[in-house]
């Protein structure tokens, strides 16, 4: 379970308060979706929840299954089973697509106590995870993201989650830049890692997404607090009322 | 002007040490005047300094305070074993392979196999024999003429590989011609290669300069390969100089491309308390292609210089250029490319790359692009730059489970790969990013 407690943060060397007092708790096993206007604070509680050393967490806690992860360095938080799929996934020139993949695995295998995988091994997953996302080994030859299109970028983030199998995924505008055939791509990707067992934080602008990976719970981030919770029903509330009640605040 | 400027300890050094041991060098007397002549020449030069405008960042009368003895008919015993572990991940290449110790050809420790089209002899002999091309073209004419370090190569040269790839051969595998610094007495080595490949002909050339373990921590190495790429021909030309302790290291590669050629060199630096490496490029036909590209690796207080000079004489011609430099603790990084484009050389397409990646902010990194172009109908370009690793990717890497150390090592061999990737031959090039990847483990 994740369990964000009055959470407050900034950007280091900055006075300004991006998240002024956050509340949230996802059980695992759910899906819980996060929506808010522009500035609100979404992408900074990706951040932070990653552990990103550009914010700094001022006040409150983040507990993952009991834990407090906030002072774990972010390649120790992935090993608890964090993971964030970024808005604008980086490019590595220079570093293939199968290195990258193949070093972040055993690395997070390694810190679970599991042996790392062998070249067999390793080709076995990687094909099999791939070609659920249309991703095949030759764009996995490339060095990572550079010169790909964005869907390519999004569908190799959700590859890299189905390959380390998080239990903690904090989706970040995951539909950005999406045409509506890789948003299908994307989201069935998403979808066939929902599980008992993983609890999923899905950030977006839209209400679009949410048809595609329907929430189990819908909050509105704004201002930097979580203003309001409900269903998937209030997802199209706002696609029709918009975000101005909570801009005010 | 005055030209009687009071000459260094280090100058002195070199005129007497030539005095000393010319008679003992190989040639006759046809050679003798050539080294003499060369030896005149420095002694009017003197050693280059900060007052040269080519010579601004490495002021080799300042840094060369001291001159070693040079070696002539070294005999140090060495075994193949010893050569395949001074030459590290290129031990293990199938290569035809070409040994010198401390400045000396080896019969013993080499295997040139001549069958694949490849003809080998050592300078030395060449020298003895007055074999007339071979000392012609050991009088290099051109802008490295007037250049001191060539002039002190031509001087001491002891001995070198003299190698001809007959026209329309394909060698099968790459020739590695090696020099090992090995022993306990500090000493001076001269080397000087003439490379000769024939129209048409294929051919990977690697230069090694290594060191054995437990060698003296003083060393000079001098070497200068004279290289005529004849029309067609395509050609790989790596250099490798891989050393630790306090070894000075100058180099010059003075190379011919004949029409539609297709040339890569490529250099990689490592460990070297100084290095300066020249290379000179100079085009003999049309359409031609030349593709220079390296890897420089220094921490501690390495001083690496790499300064090129491309003239660029005849149309539809290309050039490219890739250098890396990763700087670490107090080293000094150099990159001077001159790219002279000269009227005739129309449809000329030129471009130029340096950069470096500082992995401290103690060190230095000074990048002069220059280019001249005289012809109105060309592509020129080249750019610079100098970075940190990017604190984005370390995060990137980071959320992935990949500890910032790993990432760091993971993000600084990518940069440097970018480079080595230009080696077209595949065991070459991963044999340098073995060693390149030793390098940055070592940290």
């Amino acid at each position: 379970m994740l369990e964000i407690k009055n959470l407050h943060a900034k950007i280091v060397e900055e006075d300004k308060p991006i998240l002024k007092g956050v509340n949230l708790t996802v059980p695992t096993g759910e899906v819980h979706a996060i929506m808010g206007p522009n500035g609100s604070g979404k992408s900074t509680l990706a951040y932070v929840l990653a552990g990103r050393s550009d914010y700094e967490v001022t006040e409150g806690d983040i507990l993952w299954n009991g834990k407090s992860i906030l002072e774990m360095t972010p390649d120790e938080r992935a090993a608890e089973g964090v993971f964030l799929a970024f808005q604008y996934p980086m490019e590595i020139p220079g570093v293939a697509g199968l290195t990258f993949l193949r070093t972040a695995l055993n690395s997070i295998r390694r810190k679970r106590g599991e042996a790392e995988l062998t070249t067999p091994e390793f080709m076995k997953l990687v094909r099999e995870k791939g070609s659920q996302l249309h991703i095949d080994i030759e764009m996995l030859k490339r060095p990572v993201n550079v010169g790909f299109s964005g869907g390519e970028k999004k569908r190799s983030e959700i590859l890299q989650m189905a390959l380390l199998e998080p239990t903690l995924c904090v989706l970040d505008e995951t539909d950005s830049g999406l045409d509506i055939d890789a948003l299908g791509v994307v989201s069935d990707g998403v979808n066939a890692l929902r599980s008992p067992d993983r609890a999923m934080l899905v950030i977006t602008h839209y209400q679009r997404l949410l048809n595609h990976i329907v929430p189990d719970r819908v909050h509105v981030l704004a201002n930097g607090v979580i203003q309001r919770s409900g269903d998937k029903e209030l997802a199209l509330e706002l696609e029709r009322s918009g975000y101005a009640e909570y801009r005010a605040a | 002007m005055n030209l009687a400027i009071m000459k260094t300890k280090a100058e002195q050094a070199l005129v007497e040490s030539f005095q000393t041991v010319a008679g003992s060098l190989p040639g006759g007397s046809d050679v003798q005047r050539v080294r003499r002549e060369a030896a005149e020449r420095f002694e009017v030069l003197g050693l280059p300094h900060r007052r040269i405008e080519e010579w601004k960042y490495t002021d080799l009368r300042q840094i060369l305070k001291d001159v070693l003895p040079p070696r002539v008919n070294d005999a140090t015993e060495l075994t193949i074993p010893d050569v395949i572990v001074a030459l590290g991940p290129l031990g293990s290449l199938d290569a035809h392979r070409i040994v010198f110790v401390n400045g000396a050809y080896r019969a013993k420790l080499s295997t040139p196999g001549s069958l694949d089209g490849l003809e080998f002899s050592p300078l030395a002999t060449q020298l003895a024999d007055g074999e007339s091309h071979t000392v012609k073209l050991t009088r290099t004419t051109g802008p490295a003429d007037e250049d001191a370090t060539l002039a002190l190569n031509t001087a001491f040269m002891s001995d070198g590989a003299v190698l001809s790839i007959r026209p329309g051969a394909e060698l099968s595998k790459p020739v590695v011609v090696v020099h090992v610094r090995a022993g306990r007495e500090p000493h001076a080595a001269t080397m000087r290669h003439v490379i000769e490949v024939g129209a048409g002909a294929r051919a990977t050339i690697v230069e090694a300069f290594v060191s054995l373990p437990g060698v003296v921590d003083e060393g000079q190495i001098n070497t200068a390969s004279e290289v005529v790429v004849h029309e067609q021909s395509r050609v790989t030309h790596v250099k490798c100089a891989v050393d630790q302790g306090d070894v000075a290291h100058l180099s010059n590669w003075i190379v011919r491309i004949g029409r539609e050629a297709d040339y890569r060199g490529f250099q990689q630096t490592q460990g070297l308390a100084l290095a300066r490496n020249q290379i000179f490029v100079a085009f003999d036909g049309e359409d031609a292609k030349l593709d220079l590209s390296g890897a420089v690796l220094g921490r501690g207080t390495n001083h690496i210089d790499t300064t090129l000079f491309v003239d660029h004489t005849h149309p539809g011609c290309e050039s490219r250029e890739l250098f890396k430099y990763i700087l670490d603790d107090n080293a000094r990084g150099i990159f001077q490319g001159k790219i002279m484009v000269k009227r005739a050389a129309q449809q000329t397409d030129g471009k130029q790359m340096a950069q470096a990646l500082m992995l401290s902010p103690d060190t230095e990194f000074d990048s002069k692009p220059e280019l001249e172009i005289f012809a109105d109908d060309v592509a020129c370009g080249h750019g610079s730059t100098v970075a940190e690793i990017d604190e984005d990717l370390l995060f990137y890497c980071a959320s992935r489970g990949i500890p910032e150390a790993q990432a760091r090592a993971l993000l600084t061999e990518a940069f440097i790969a970018e480079a080595i990737e230009m080696v077209r031959d595949e065991p070459v090039a991963q044999a340098l990013t073995d060693w390149a990847r030793s390098w940055l483990n070592a940290a």
